[in-house]
């Protein structure tokens, strides 16, 4: 008798779930998701190496959305923290870049419910990265620090669609440098002098998109899968430079897997 | 209700607009605006080209030789480019690529393949060697002390030697100390650094700044700021501040040979600013552009000076520094087993002891 209620309630976990989201207005829920990447990667860094670099990269993503009181609640904000390595090799092989970033974004949104099934989310985002690139087979100038401070515009789609009796949510998110600063050593700089002598100058540089443009693009569905969902998705990063005469640039495609917890916050009856 | 709502109404239909603009401009600039670089294709004409590429846009010494002994690049590439043929083997096709390399008289200048490494060495292998590591042990034996790739000992004449063959290793304040330290006891020091071709130029500042009790000028560095032949940053100083641990009061005498290059030759220029030190030997062989590495389209990988350093008199030490005593290890001494570049130090700061 165990068993079967067991069974039964294991098969009632996604119509209980589904029962749930609809009695919450969705606009203040809160949601966390954890997702792992795999995926190509191509870079370019002509202070290492004029050649382009191809190969694997991992990434860890963690995303908090969470709801505010700003605009009558239609703001929500949205924390992602990104971590990736990646291993490129040149064209013949013969050297090997390893690199590793770490990212952070913070991310205000605004929301129109253009249809009960879509709706459309945008404002700002502010992010941070920092990070390196190392070149297996370079003497002088083996490596490159990354640190970048970029103001983006964000923007997201998000429409809910049944399939299989099933509230499966579609997401399109994009996130645009508007403007942004960025490290880099000049053209022919030699770290020695940058950290060694102290004679770092010229090295925070300005990024925009005239000069080079950098943009997050995820595409997710999120399939719901007991109390929590599963989440399918892509991701293309394009993250690149073109300061003080050096050329860098970071593409990604990623394949995503992982999952989604939403929740919303009840205040006890006495705080009410 | 219907007043307060029609502002914001304009206000978010306005956010929406310049969002959809926003949206529309962001993908017209990001198809137009990815950031590749030109390369050549992997055949000889193409490695050729990227090769003379690289040196044209990255070399920090073409306007300076062609002061010096007229190199044209430019003629470089009209003169080689005629002996690139897409039939040729990779041997003879680095061979040219090499012989092309060797105009720009630069033992920093290397290109390196699985089968071999174009070099220019015409700035030691021309000159007297001035250097033998079997007369040398004996006046090391065997008992010396050793750290950090660093021997050194109290010769029979109180007089301390130091033998630094190279700075690939790194000189922490301890190991530095410790030497001063055991050689306080003499009356002078000779700081050999014959047949040391370079290292971590942190390294060679480190030891340096031994012997100077207040900050010093030992020279100065630029790098380039562009492709241009002539793009550089103004030149810097270098400053040597005293090392925090003992520091040699007493002369000093540096041993120097034309195996002395790249990081070497920087430590030569700045013991130049040192006051109670003396240069003595043979001209040292040069490299003071710190050299930079980039490769071709088929892996073979190159390496360049890219940042030039000058000394306190803002002269390029490129093809080497000139002993304050030139000394040479004569034939008898050779014979003899006697190194004359040793014997003429003791001599010396036996002389300034008493």
């Amino acid at each position: 008798m165990h068993k079967v209620l067991t069974i039964l309630l294991f098969l009632l976990i996604p119509i209980l779930s589904f029962a749930q989201e609809n009695s919450v207005n969705p606009l203040s829920l809160r949601s966390h998701s954890t997702m792992l990447g795999i995926g190509s990667n191509n870079q370019l860094d002509t202070y290492l190496s004029p050649l382009e670099y191809t190969g694997t990269e991992v990434r860890f993503i963690q995303e908090n959305i969470k709801p505010t009181r700003l605009l009558s609640g239609r703001v929500s904000m949205q924390n992602i923290i990104q971590a990736n390595f990646s291993y490129t090799k040149s064209p013949t092989k013969d050297s090997k870049y390893l690199s590793g970033l770490l990212d952070w974004s913070l991310a205000l949104h605004y929301k129109w419910q253009i249809t009960p099934a879509l709706r459309i989310m945008a404002g700002p985002q502010l992010g941070m990265h920092g990070g390196g690139i190392y070149n297996t087979r370079n003497g002088n100038n083996p490596a490159q620090l990354r640190l970048a401070l970029d103001i983006n515009a964000s923007g997201l789609a998000v429409y809910q669609f049944q399939l299989f009796k099933r509230s499966i949510e579609a997401r399109y998110q994009l996130d645009f440098l508007l403007a942004g600063m960025v490290f880099s050593p000049e053209y022919g700089q030699s770290y020695y002098e940058i950290f060694s002598l102290d004679q770092g100058k010229h090295n925070v540089c300005f990024n925009s998109p005239f000069s080079a443009v950098t943009a997050n693009q995820m595409l997710t569905l999120d399939i719901p899968l007991g109390t929590a969902k599963l989440r399918l998705g892509v991701e293309n990063v394009i993250r690149q430079t073109h300061v003080n005469e050096l050329k860098t640039h970071d593409w990604t495609w990623l394949f995503l897997v992982g999952y989604v917890k939403q929740f919303s916050l009840i205040k006890p009856q006495h705080e009410r | 209700m219907k007043d307060k709502a029609r502002p914001t109404h304009y206000f978010l239909h306005g956010i929406r607009r310049a969002l959809e603009g926003l949206l529309l401009c962001a993908f017209t600039v990001t198809l137009s605006n990815c950031v590749t670089e030109d390369t050549f294709d992997n055949n000889n004409k193409g490695n050729f080209e990227a090769l003379w590429r690289i040196i044209d846009e990255h070399y920090c010494f073409l306007d300076d030789k062609n002061k010096t002994y007229g190199l044209d690049w430019d003629a470089i590439h009209a003169q080689y480019s005629n002996r690139i043929t897409e039939s040729m083997k990779p041997e003879q096709l680095f061979e040219v690529c090499g012989d092309m390399l060797r105009e720009l008289q630069d033992g920093h200048v290397n290109l390196t393949a699985s089968f071999n490494t174009a070099r220019y060495w015409d700035w030691f292998e021309r000159y007297p060697v001035n250097f033998s590591d079997s007369i040398q042990r004996k006046y090391l034996g065997t008992d010396y002390l050793y750290t950090q790739g660093i021997k050194y000992k109290i010769l029979p004449c109180n007089i301390g030697y130091v033998y630094c063959p190279s700075f690939e290793y790194s000189f922490g304040s301890g190991n530095l100390s410790a030497i001063f330290s055991h050689l306080a006891v003499c009356t002078g020091l000779i700081l050999d650094i014959r047949n040391n071709s370079g290292g971590q130029l942190t390294s060679a500042q480190a030891l340096a700044e031994c012997f100077i009790n207040e900050k010093t000028t030992g020279g100065y560095i630029c790098h380039k700021t562009g492709k241009g032949h002539s793009s550089f940053s103004s030149p810097e100083a270098i400053t040597l501040t005293p090392a925090e641990g003992i520091r040699w009061q007493k002369p000093v005498i540096v041993l120097t040979n034309r195996n002395c290059y790249s990081a070497a030759n920087t430590f030569v220029m700045y013991m130049k600013a040192c006051t109670n030190a003396t240069i003595l030997g043979a001209r040292t062989g040069g490299g003071c552009g710190m050299p930079f590495n980039s490769e071709l389209p088929n892996g073979w990988l190159v390496r360049f000076s890219a940042v030039p350093m000058y000394d306190i008199n803002m002269q390029l030490t490129e093809s080497g520094i000139d002993p304050d005593i030139h000394v040479d290890i004569t034939t008898s001494d050779w014979q003899n087993s006697t190194d004359t570049m040793i014997e003429e130090a003791i001599k010396r700061l036996t002389a300034t002891g008493q």
